[in-house]
């Protein structure tokens, strides 16, 4: 899995290239992977899949609109469906109907996202029923936050970091006042949370400075990144 | 009231709040409450491994910003950073050794700009395995006894109990899962904090203060208020404005 990381980090394309795919399903032991992103318009949209058994997966849940794929980006929570066939005819009843020709037999959906922020989802796939070991769980975990961050283009929004960051984690999101600041811009400037935490995000980057340093200011209020009033962000200076 | 009493009455509130369907970080804020009170600490404050091993506060006995921060520079170093690593508890660290402060030159500082002088860490240990850790600051440099770090360490374990004990919707048996979970209500819980103040023009603490009396007013579990808070689906003109103003900037 950590040779999976250090290949999304060094590949500087926004998710990784041709190859990547491919080589996350080898990595995690399953038959095939796939990452779909939640447009702002609030649909998802397949970015990559690994082969034919999956993206015809993913573009079935995408036509009839349910599956655990949505399931987990409405929800924000893990799906977990071990053996497709048994699952119960309502939850998914259009699903349901075409399960049987499905080559996929084992779906896991991993949400990708930062507290109530959704992101996208990260789907492993088997054509054999039978849950993932715990150890297969981590390793998708561990990739879905980082998709996250890369998705979100976090990491390059420390450039004064003290210490680097583990493999793929998105270390500035260690703080709460990170968080607390996204809560109040999405207030401030009126925007859904996820395109708030970018504009955080393009201010620090702008700034030169931590988006943590941001947000503490944005927090305590020496900082409002509206223009409603026409003129510029102000720094308000301390005391 | 004597201790022991008082450990007994804890752990009686504990069982109780264990078998309903509770809500994981109001319990885990309480249980760091209780445990400041009985060890005689400072602060205390619970932090939980993310996927990539970072340590992560879930929960503290102060929800004050500048509590959670002190915790949030625990990431690579400090106290509860070598507790995870080692996997063993670290009691009675002297903060103002000097020795200690070049160890840990972002942490040290920190500590002692918050008052703190003593520190000590208890794994939260899961088969074999820790999946977090129990921090506990003191203002005054005297030890902790045994017994105090024996009782520490049970309420810790509880900690871990709680965690493995939540209802999510999704499956249990994969204990990451449901430490993710935890981790992830935390972030919306800060989400929420930030739209309150903003919306109400007020500090993130008054707010979230004013946000938790309402959720156990109207017995919501704080997560899930904060997130549909933060999915814009609850109407939070419903939970009375705080009335502390915004000091003068």
């Amino acid at each position: 899995m950590a040779d999976v990381l250090r290949l999304l980090q060094a590949d500087r394309r926004p998710l990784g290239g041709q190859d990547v795919p491919t080589d996350v399903a080898e990595a995690l032991g399953v038959d095939g992977v796939a990452v779909s992103l939640v447009t702002e318009a609030g649909l998802t949209e397949l970015l990559w899949c690994s082969d034919e058994v999956t993206r015809r997966f993913e573009d079935l849940q995408l036509t009839l609109g349910e599956g655990p794929g949505a399931d987990a980006v409405r929800t924000g929570a893990l799906v977990w469906v071990p053996d497709l066939a048994r699952v119960r005819h309502a939850r998914w009843p259009a699903l349901a109907m075409e399960a049987p020709d499905l080559e996929a037999r084992a779906v896991f959906c991993f949400p990708m996202g930062i507290g109530a922020i959704r992101v996208g989802v990260l789907t492993a796939i088997r054509r054999t029923p039978g849950p993932l070991t715990p150890q297969q769980a981590d390793d998708a975990l561990i990739l879905a936050s980082a998709l996250t961050a890369r998705s979100l283009d976090l990491n390059s929004a420390e450039p004064r970091l003290d210490t680097p960051a583990p493999d793929g984690s998105p270390h500035s999101l260690l703080h709460a006042v990170v968080h607390q600041a996204t809560g109040m811009l999405s207030v401030q400037l009126a925007l859904p949370l996820p395109q708030a935490l970018l504009r955080l995000r393009a201010h620090a980057y702008s700034s030169g400075r931590s988006i943590t340093d941001i947000s503490k200011d944005v927090v305590d209020r020496r900082l409002r990144l509206d223009h409603g009033n026409g003129t510029p962000p102000t720094v308000i200076d301390k005391e | 009231m004597t201790r022991e009493t008082r450990v007994t009455e804890i752990f009686v509130e504990v069982a109780d709040s264990l078998i309903d369907d509770f809500d994981l970080i109001d319990f885990l804020q309480q249980l760091s409450v209780r445990c400041m009170e009985l060890i005689d600490v400072a602060a205390v404050g619970i932090l939980l491994a993310d996927p990539h091993d970072v340590l992560q506060t879930i929960a503290a006995s102060d929800e004050h910003t500048r509590l959670l921060e002190l915790f949030a520079t625990q990431h690579d170093q400090g106290p509860c950073v070598d507790c995870f690593k080692t996997g063993t508890a670290r009691t009675n660290i002297d903060l103002t050794d000097p020795r200690i402060a070049s160890r840990w030159p972002q942490f040290a500082p920190r500590a002692a700009a918050t008052g703190f002088v003593a520190a000590n860490a208890l794994p939260l240990r899961l088969r074999g395995r820790v999946i977090g850790v129990m921090g506990l600051f003191r203002t005054r440099p005297d030890p902790l006894s045994t017994e105090d770090i024996i009782l520490a360490q049970a309420l810790a374990d509880i900690a871990t109990i709680a965690l493995l004990q939540q209802r999510t919707a999704a499956h249990s048996e994969i204990e990451r899962v449901q430490l993710q979970h935890a981790l992830t209500s935390r972030i919306v819980l800060e989400q929420a904090k930030g739209i309150l103040a903003e919306r109400w023009q007020v500090t993130v603490d008054s707010a979230f203060a004013r946000f938790r009396s309402y959720a156990r007013a109207h017995h919501r579990q704080l997560a899930e208020l904060a997130r549909e808070i933060a999915e814009g689906t609850f109407d939070t003109t419903a939970i009375p404005h705080p009335n502390q103003p915004l000091p003068p900037s």
